[in-house]
């Protein structure tokens, strides 16, 4: 029985209901296997002589084996924090599901791998540095314009005082 | 027989698939052998209760191991049944599927060479701004220099233009050709002057001498 009453994102059952189901399984078969009738065919010595403590061994064998099994297991999902991830992965698994083509993966080589994680950051450092350039030209080019302006001013003031200097000869 | 690394896989879970079903492993195993040690130890607690008790404990012993046998034979079996399911359908990732944070990767594939051109592209615009700041500093300070030489210019320029309205105020037409007109009298005095000292001089040297 499913823990979460969550919406099953994934077509079948998620990855946290088939672990739960996988491992119910392996316990089971596995006490299956471990049955009362082998049990006793082993002990059969013991059994002759205390029947009734043999089953009541056996039961609290069985059920002190599938606590601590179960416990363990609980143990690991918490660790790991699997729940969650389990239900994280079928999430991106289902959103991929249109994708035929094999997808990336690590090549192992940082230098690699570590270009398209890059290319974001220069693509935008890119762009800022054209727009500013693109600015500081075109500040610069009023500014030089004005200078310009400002060097006929110049000669043109020292033409008007050459020729007054003149007049006063 | 290469083992898959299922390096991917443990990118996105933390472990190792492999490392985490041998820790299961382990640790059921050990729970078998601990509740079959726990039988036995039970058995043979009875078994000391009871006088004239015609079972040894070597021979529980071998009951215990016999059944252990068989349990690990079975769990053996079912355990790799199970490990093989967890690897392929939960602790794995389909060949397809690419994880999030790796998105980068899809939206911007880039060879060794066009990242190249872009790192170099992105020197030469940062070189570039560098340049046109520098241009900008220049053009800056010679507008400053050139306030101060326009400000000097029009102040001798308004001091010609003030005597001129002096002039112009006394009634002085032409000034000017008047100055220049005492400038050049003034000098041809002054070399009357002269002719008339020097001649004065010989005179009186003629004087002496007769």
């Amino acid at each position: 029985a499913s823990g979460d009453g969550g919406a099953a994102l994934a077509a079948g059952p998620g990855r946290a209901q088939v672990f739960t189901t996988v491992v119910d399984t392996f316990l089971e078969k596995l006490v299956a296997a471990g049955s009362y009738q082998r049990f006793v065919s082993c002990y059969r010595c013991f059994y002759k002589l205390q029947p009734q403590l043999t089953k009541s061994i056996y039961d609290q064998f069985i059920s002190q084996l599938q606590a601590s099994i179960k416990e363990e297991i609980q143990e690991v999902k918490n660790e790991g924090n699997l729940e969650g991830l389990f239900s994280s992965l079928d999430k991106i698994v289902e959103e991929a599901k249109d994708q035929e083509e094999p997808a990336w993966r690590p090549s192992g080589i940082p230098e690699e791998d570590i270009r398209s994680t890059m290319v974001p950051y220069l693509l935008k450092h890119r762009s800022h540095l054209r727009r500013a350039l693109r600015e500081k030209e075109e500040e610069n080019r009023k500014v030089a314009e004005s200078v310009l302006m400002g060097r006929d001013r110049i000669a043109e003031l020292q033409q008007l005082i050459q020729a007054r200097q003149q007049a006063w000869q | 027989m290469s083992v898959d690394p299922m390096a991917y896989e443990t990118q996105f879970f933390g472990f190792t698939p492999q490392t985490c079903l041998l820790r299961i492993y382990i640790a059921f195993q050990d729970y078998l052998f601990e509740t079959m040690l726990v039988v036995e130890a039970v058995m043979l607690k009875k078994l000391d209760g009871i006088p004239d008790c015609k079972i040894s404990p070597s021979q529980i012993r071998k009951c215990t191991e016999k059944f252990l046998l068989f349990m690990k034979e079975h769990f053996d079996k079912l355990f790799a049944k199970m490990e093989e399911v967890l690897l392929q359908l939960v602790l794995n990732i389909p060949k397809n599927v690419l994880l999030p944070e790796d998105r980068v990767q899809q939206q911007y594939p880039c060879s060794k060479e066009e990242f190249q051109a872009l790192q170099d592209e992105v020197q030469q615009l940062q070189q570039q701004y560098r340049a046109e700041v520098a241009l900008e500093q220049a053009l800056r300070v010679e507008l400053e220099e050139q306030k101060i030489v326009k400000a000097e210019l029009e102040k001798t320029l308004q001091c010609f233009d003030g005597l001129d309205n002096i002039c112009r105020e006394h009634g002085l037409g032409n000034f000017k050709e008047c100055f220049a007109f005492l400038t050049q009298s003034a000098k041809k005095l002054q070399n009357v002057l002269k002719e008339v000292e020097e001649k004065s001089k010989k005179l009186k040297q003629h004087d002496q001498l007769t």
